[in-house]
C-alpha cells in the first residue's frame, strides 16, 4: 500500500507551460497597445490581436487540461488507496489488539484520504509554477531593465522568507484555530449527548446559556488567532502589490525620461515597459496560488502520517482470507495439542481440549486468563503461535480455516447489528428462508415477543442510525440467526456478560435448547451459574475441571 | 437551495452591520485591484506617448504615481480588513447557530431526542455547521462583491473609456459568469448529494464490517462485504467525477469569458483609438481594467465546488432548527414535596406501529413519603412507566395525572421541577464533579453536594480524586460504570423532586453499597414519593423493609 502520492507529471508541466505562455501573449498586447501610440497599421495590429486571443486560447485550454487530468488522476490514486486500506483492514483478524479503532478507520477511509486530494490538484502544480514562472520572468525582467529586475529580484526572495514566516505562523494558526473550533464541537457535542438528561433536570435553558457563553469566548479567541494568520498572509500581498506599483512607476518615470537609470543598452521602449507591467503581478501570482494551497499540503501531512502509523503497527491475518468455502465435511470434532499463543506481555499455554461433537464446554478463568483468545483460535479468527488444532479430522490452518469457520455459529459479547433491517440482519448470509421457518427459529431462541414490540417488527431498521435492543434482547435475535443457520459448533464470548439474572437465564435456556439439537456449544465466561448447566468446565488458570 | 437561502438570511441577520461593512471592503478589494491594474496601465502608456513626443517634462507624475501606491496600500489595507471583518461576523453567527441548535434539538419530543443520542446523527450536526462558514465566506459575500464590482466597473469604464467597452467588458463577464457557475451548480448538485450519500454509505459499511467482523467471516461473507464498500465508493466516485466535469466545464467557461473580455476589450479600445475617439493610454485602461475585474471569479469557483456540501448541510442544519415544541424558560417554581401526588390510572402504552402494546393496565398512586417499586423482567415496560410517570411518554390507554391534572398539561419547567427521573442511561458532561452537580442545582453549596455526594456512598472515592474538583473526561470516563451512575443519582437526588422515579439505580453494586445507597436516598429526600424499577432482589428487600408496595409487571 503506497500512500505517498505525487501528482501527474504531465498535468503540471502543462500547468506551468500556460502559466509561461502568458509571456509572450502578453507581449503581443503590449506591443498592440505601444503600436496605438506609434498609428502602426490596422493589419499589424489584428494580427497582434489574433495571437493575443489565440495564446489566450491555448492557454484556457491547457487550464482546462491540467486541471481535468489532475483531478481525475489525485481521484484515482486516493480510491485506490482506499481500497487497499479497505482491503488491508477486512483481512486483519480480528482478535488482532493492534487494529485500529472502527470509528478512526471509518473516518480515515471517509474524509481523511480526501484531504490528500488538494495537495496533488493544488499544492503540488503551485509548487510547480513557483519553480519555473518567476525564474523565467526574473531573467527577462533582468535582461531589459536591472531595475525591474531589482524590484523583482528583492520583493521576489524577500516572499519566501515571508512564505516561510506565514507558513509557520499560518501553520500554527491555522492548528491552534482548528484546536478552537474543535473545542467548541466537543462542547456542542458533549452537551448534545447529554441533552435528554439537561432536560430531566430543568436545565436546558440555564445549559444554552452557559454555551453561549463559552462559545463567545471561544469566537474572540479565534479571531485573534486569525487576525495573526490574516496579518502575516496581508504581508505577502503587500509585498506583491508594491512590486508592481514600484515596476508601474518606475517605467512610468523611464519612459517620460525624468528619470535615466536602470537599463543596459539602451532605455526601454513603450513595448517592453508595457510588457513588464503586466509580467509583473505574474511573477507574484504563483506564489499566492502557493500560499493559499498551504494548508493543504499541512493536511496531506497529517494524514500521510496516520498512515505510516498503521502501516508500521502490528498486522494479525485473518487465517484464510475473508472469502467463503464450502463447509469442511466430517464430525466436528476438535483437538487441541500444546496450543500457545504470544500476546503483547506474557505467554498463554492452554490446556489440550478434546471436544467432540455435540459436547457442551465453559471455558472459565479470570480476566486476561485467554478465554476469549482460545475461543478465537477455535473459531480460526487467528493463528495460534505453538501447537495444532485439529478439526473435523483437519488439522486447522489458512487452508482450510475459511471451510472452518462455515461450520461455526458465533454469539459475541457486543452484538453490533449492521445498519439494515433486523430481517435483514437474521439472513446476513443471504440465504432465503420461508416464514413458518423465521418464525420457529424466533419462538426458539424466545425472541417473538421482541419482535412484536418493535415499530416495523422485522421491518425495523436496526443499527447505527436505527432502533436500539437492549443486550439480552440482542442476543436472544442472534441466537434466532444462528437457529436460521446451518452452523453446527456454536462459539458464544461471555453470553450472559452484564444481564440481570432473569435474562441471564433465557439468554442460558436458549443456547441449552440450540445445543439440545446436537450442535457443539462452547462458551467462554465469568458466569458460574452458566458454567454449571455445561457438561464441562475448563479452567484456564489451570488444570482440566 | 431553499435551505441554503434560509441560512444565508440567518447569518446575515445576526450581524448586519458587520456583514454589510464587510461587503463593502470585499468590493473595495476588487475595485482597487482593477483600478490599480487600469491607472498603472494607463500611467505607462500616457508616459510613453508624453515621452514620444517630448512632453515628458510637463506630465503630471506626481497624481497617478500617488495614486498607484494609494492602491496598492489601498487594496492590502481593504482585504485585511474585509478578512477580519467577515470572518469574525461570520464566527459570530455561526456560535449563535449552534446555540439555536442546541435549544432547536433539546425541545423535541423526548423519544426523538433519546433516539439521537449517541449516533453518528450528532457527530453529522457538529460538523455540518462547520462546513456552513462556506456560505457566507465563499459564496454569499464573493457573489455579492463581485456583481457589485463589475456594476461600479460599468459606470467608471463608461465613463472615463467608452461606453461600448465598459458594456462589452461587464457584459462579457457578467453573463459569462453566470452562466457558467449556474451551469456548474445547477449541474452537479444532484450529483454532490449522491456523493455525500454514498460517502455516509461508506461510513457505515465500513463500521458495520469491523464491528461485526467475526460474524462476517463466520458467515463467509466478508468478501461480500468488502464488494458492498467497493461498491458504494464507485458510486461515489462515479458521482465525483460528475460534479467535477461541471465544474471544470465552468472553470473552462470562466477562462473563456475572461479571454474574451480582454480581447474585446483591446480590439474595441485599439479601434475606437484609430478612429480617433479615444486615447491610447485610455485603451489600456480598458483592457488593464478587463483583465484585472477576472478576478472577482477566483473565490467563487471555490465556493461553487463546495456547493453540494453546503446545500446537503444546510438542508440537515436548517432542518434541526425547526419545530420547537417544548418550551425551556424557566418556570418560578419550586417542588413542594409536602403535597404532590402521583396516579396512574389503567395506563397503558403502545409504540405507533407495533402490534403488542409495552404495557397495559397499570395503576398506581404515590403520595409524600410513599414508596412503589415496580418488578419484573428486563422489557416488561418498567421503564416505560417511569417515563409515563415523567410525562416524557403520554399513555396511548388510562390517565396519568399528577396533582389531579394530567401529566401533558403541565408546563415542561414546572414538571421537571417535582419529578426527577434517573434514567437507565445516564451521561454525565464534562468538567468537575461540582459543574456536573451544578448542572443540575445551580445554586448548591459545597456542603450540600458533600451530603448528596455521601449520600449515594461516593464521596469517599472521590475524595481520594480532589473531591468537588475531580475533572472527569468525557462521559464520566475515570469513575467506574457503578460510580457513574451513582453520581448521576447524586446528580437527580440534589434537586430533592417530590417525586423520584428510579430505574434499577443500583445496577453494578454490592448489596452492601447497594443498601447503603438506597438509605442515602430516603435520608436526602425523606418526603419524596419514590416510584423504583428493579430487578435486583436486594432493592426489592430493602423497599420491603421499608414499607413499600410492590408491584410486579409482565408475565415473565
Amino acid at each position: 500500500m503506497r500512500h505517498r502520492l505525487d501528482a501527474d507529471p504531465v498535468a503540471q508541466v502543462a500547468w506551468a507551460v500556460s502559466a509561461l505562455l502568458w509571456i509572450p501573449q502578453a507581449w503581443f498586447a503590449a506591443s498592440l497597445i505601444a503600436g496605438l501610440l506609434q498609428q502602426s497599421s490596422t493589419q499589424d495590429m489584428t494580427t497582434k490581436l489574433a495571437l493575443f486571443a489565440l495564446l489566450g486560447g491555448v492557454r484556457v485550454g491547457l487550464d482546462h487540461f491540467a486541471q481535468t487530468r489532475l483531478v481525475r488522476d489525485a481521484r484515482r490514486s486516493v480510491a485506490t488507496l482506499r481500497q487497499d486500506l479497505l482491503n488491508r483492514e477486512a483481512g486483519r483478524s480480528p482478535s488482532d489488539d493492534a487494529r485500529p479503532d472502527s470509528g478512526a478507520l471509518a473516518a480515515l477511509l471517509t474524509e481523511k484520504l480526501d484531504m490528500l486530494i488538494p495537495a496533488l490538484t493544488r499544492y503540488q502544480p503551485a509548487m510547480m509554477r513557483v519553480r519555473t514562472v518567476p525564474p523565467v520572468i526574473l531573467v527577462l525582467a533582468l535582461w531589459h531593465s536591472w531595475a525591474v529586475g531589482l524590484v523583482l529580484l528583492v520583493a521576489g526572495p524577500l516572499i519566501p522568507v515571508f512564505q516561510a514566516l506565514v507558513g509557520m505562523a499560518a501553520k500554527q494558526a491555522s492548528a491552534q484555530q482548528l484546536e478552537e473550533v474543535s473545542t467548541l464541537n466537543t462542547m456542542l457535542l458533549d452537551r448534545l449527548r447529554a441533552l435528554p438528561d439537561l432536560r430531566l433536570l430543568g436545565a436546558v435553558g440555564r445549559m444554552t446559556e452557559d454555551f453561549r457563553l463559552r462559545a463567545d469566548a471561544l469566537r474572540e479567541r479565534s479571531m485573534r488567532v486569525l487576525r495573526l494568520a490574516f496579518l502575516s498572509s496581508t504581508v505577502l500581498e503587500l509585498f506583491s502589490a508594491i512590486g508592481v506599483a514600484m515596476v508601474a512607476v518606475y517605467v512610468g518615470f523611464l519612459l517620460l525620461g525624468q528619470i535615466d537609470f536602470g537599463y543596459w543598452a539602451s532605455p526601454l521602449n513603450a513595448t517592453e515597459g508595457i510588457w513588464l507591467l503586466m509580467l509583473a503581478p505574474a511573477f507574484f501570482e504563483p506564489l499566492r496560488e502557493l500560499a493559499a494551497a498551504w494548508h493543504d499540503k499541512a493536511a496531506a501531512e497529517a494524514v500521510n502520517d496516520e498512515l505510516d502509523v498503521l502501516q508500521a503497527g502490528e498486522f494479525l491475518p485473518l487465517p484464510g482470507g475473508t472469502g467463503r468455502a464450502p463447509a469442511l465435511q466430517g464430525p466436528a470434532h476438535i483437538r487441541t495439542r500444546s496450543l500457545g499463543v504470544q500476546l503483547a506481555d506474557h505467554r498463554i499455554v492452554f490446556p489440550d481440549l478434546d471436544i467432540p461433537p455435540g459436547a457442551r464446554v465453559a471455558l472459565t478463568g479470570p480476566s486476561g486468563s485467554g478465554k476469549s483468545t482460545l475461543l478465537a483460535c477455535l473459531a480460526a479468527l487467528r493463528t495460534p503461535d505453538h501447537g495444532t488444532i485439529e478439526v473435523a479430522g483437519h488439522v486447522l490452518d489458512p487452508a482450510t480455516a475459511a471451510a472452518w469457520r462455515a461450520r461455526l455459529g458465533w454469539l459475541p459479547q457486543d452484538v453490533h447489528f449492521l445498519n439494515r433491517s433486523l430481517l435483514g440482519n437474521l439472513l446476513l448470509n443471504g440465504r432465503k428462508v420461508d416464514d413458518p421457518t423465521l418464525q420457529s427459529a424466533l419462538q426458539k431462541a424466545q425472541a417473538d415477543r421482541i419482535v412484536a414490540r418493535l415499530p416495523h417488527g422485522l421491518h425495523t431498521r436496526l443499527g447505527e442510525t436505527g432502533v436500539g435492543v437492549s443486550g439480552g434482547e440482542a442476543r436472544r435475535l442472534l441466537i434466532a440467526r444462528l437457529w436460521l443457520s446451518q452452523a453446527d459448533v456454536i462459539l458464544a464470548d461471555e453470553p450472559t456478560a452484564d444481564l440481570d439474572r432473569i435474562t441471564a437465564d433465557a439468554v442460558t435456556d436458549a443456547l441449552l435448547d440450540l445445543s439440545a439439537s446436537g450442535r457443539t456449544l462452547i462458551v467462554a465466561t465469568h458466569d458460574a451459574a452458566l458454567a454449571d448447566r455445561m457438561d464441562r468446565v475448563v479452567s484456564l488458570d489451570g488444570g482440566v475441571g | 437551495m431553499r435551505w441554503l437561502w434560509r441560512i444565508y438570511r440567518l447569518l446575515w441577520r445576526s450581524d448586519r452591520v458587520a456583514m454589510r461593512r464587510g461587503l463593502a471592503l470585499s468590493v473595495a478589494v476588487l475595485v482597487a485591484g482593477a483600478a490599480l491594474l487600469g491607472l498603472s496601465g494607463w500611467f505607462i502608456t500616457a508616459a510613453a506617448g508624453a515621452g514620444l513626443i517630448g512632453m515628458g517634462a510637463v506630465f503630471d507624475v506626481f497624481r497617478p504615481s500617488a495614486g498607484v501606491r494609494f492602491l496598492a496600500l489601498g487594496r492590502t489595507a481593504a482585504r485585511y480588513g474585509e478578512r477580519v471583518l467577515t470572518h469574525d461576523a461570520t464566527l459570530r453567527a455561526l456560535a449563535n447557530l449552534r446555540v439555536r441548535l442546541l435549544a432547536g434539538i433539546a425541545a423535541r419530543p423526548w423519544r426523538q431526542l433519546t433516539r439521537m443520542r449517541g449516533s453518528q446523527t450528532l457527530n453529522r450536526i457538529v460538523a455540518d455547521v462547520d462546513a456552513l462558514d462556506g456560505v457566507m465566506l465563499r459564496l454569499a459575500i464573493p457573489f455579492l462583491a463581485g456583481a457589485s464590482t463589475l456594476g461600479l466597473g460599468l459606470m467608471v469604464l463608461a465613463w472615463l473609456v467608452a461606453p461600448v467597452v465598459a458594456l462589452w467588458v461587464v457584459a462579457v463577464l457578467g453573463l459569462g459568469g453566470a452562466a457558467g457557475l449556474g451551469m456548474a451548480a445547477r449541474r452537479s448538485r444532484r450529483a454532490a448529494r449522491r456523493a455525500e450519500a454514498a460517502m455516509q454509505a461508506l461510513r457505515t459499511r465500513s463500521m458495520d464490517m469491523m464491528r461485526a467482523k467475526t460474524d462476517l467471516a463466520m458467515l463467509g461473507v466478508l468478501d461480500r462485504a468488502q464488494a458492498d464498500f467497493h461498491n458504494a465508493a464507485n458510486r461515489m466516485e462515479a458521482a465525483r467525477a460528475e460534479v467535477d466535469r461541471a465544474e471544470h466545464r465552468a472553470a473552462l467557461a470562466l477562462g473563456l469569458s475572461a479571454l474574451l473580455a480582454a480581447t474585446g476589450a483591446l480590439g474595441l479600445g485599439a479601434s475606437l483609438t484609430q478612429s480617433g475617439t479615444l486615447t491610447p493610454a485610455q485603451a489600456a485602461l480598458g483592457f488593464f481594467a478587463a483583465l484585472a475585474l477576472a478576478e472577482i471569479f477566483g473565490p467563487l469557483r471555490r465556493g461553487m465546488a463546495d456547493l453540494g456540501r453546503m446545500t446537503d448541510a444546510a438542508r440537515r442544519v436548517g432542518r434541526q432548527l425547526d419545530t420547537a415544541t417544548v418550551s425551556h424558560d424557566p418556570a418560578d417554581v419550586e417542588g413542594d414535596a409536602s403535597h404532590t401526588r402521583l396516579s396512574l390510572q389503567d395506563v397503558g402504552w403502545q409504540d405507533n406501529n407495533a402490534c403488542a402494546p409495552v404495557i397495559s393496565d397499570v395503576t398506581l398512586e404515590l403520595g409524600p413519603g410513599d414508596m412503589v417499586v415496580l418488578t419484573g423482567p428486563s422489557g416488561c415496560g418498567k421503564s416505560t412507566i417511569l417515563h409515563l410517570a415523567a410525562g416524557l411518554l403520554h399513555p396511548t390507554e388510562g390517565h396519568a395525572l399528577l396533582d389531579g391534572r394530567n401529566l401533558a398539561d403541565w408546563n415542561e419547567m414546572e414538571l421537571r421541577a417535582r419529578t426527577g427521573l434517573l434514567a437507565q442511561r445516564s451521561v454525565l458532561t464534562r468538567g468537575t464533579v461540582a459543574s456536573i452537580l451544578r448542572v443540575a442545582k445551580p445554586e448548591a453549596s459545597d456542603e450540600e453536594m458533600r451530603a448528596v455526594l455521601d449520600a449515594v456512598a461516593l464521596w469517599p472515592v472521590l475524595a481520594r480524586r480532589g473531591g468537588l474538583q475531580a475533572e472527569l473526561a468525557e462521559t464520566g470516563t475515570g469513575l467506574s460504570g457503578g460510580e457513574t451512575r451513582r453520581l448521576a443519582l447524586a446528580r437527580v437526588l440534589i434537586r430533592r423532586p417530590a417525586i423520584l422515579l428510579l430505574d434499577e439505580p443500583t445496577t453494578g453494586l454490592d448489596p452492601a453499597t447497594a443498601c447503603a445507597v438506597l438509605d442515602g436516598v430516603r435520608t436526602i429526600c425523606p418526603d419524596s414519593a419514590i416510584l423504583l424499577a428493579s430487578h435486583s432482589p436486594v432493592e426489592t428487600e430493602w423497599a420491603r423493609a421499608a414499607g413499600g408496595s410492590i408491584i410486579s409487571i409482565g408475565k415473565g
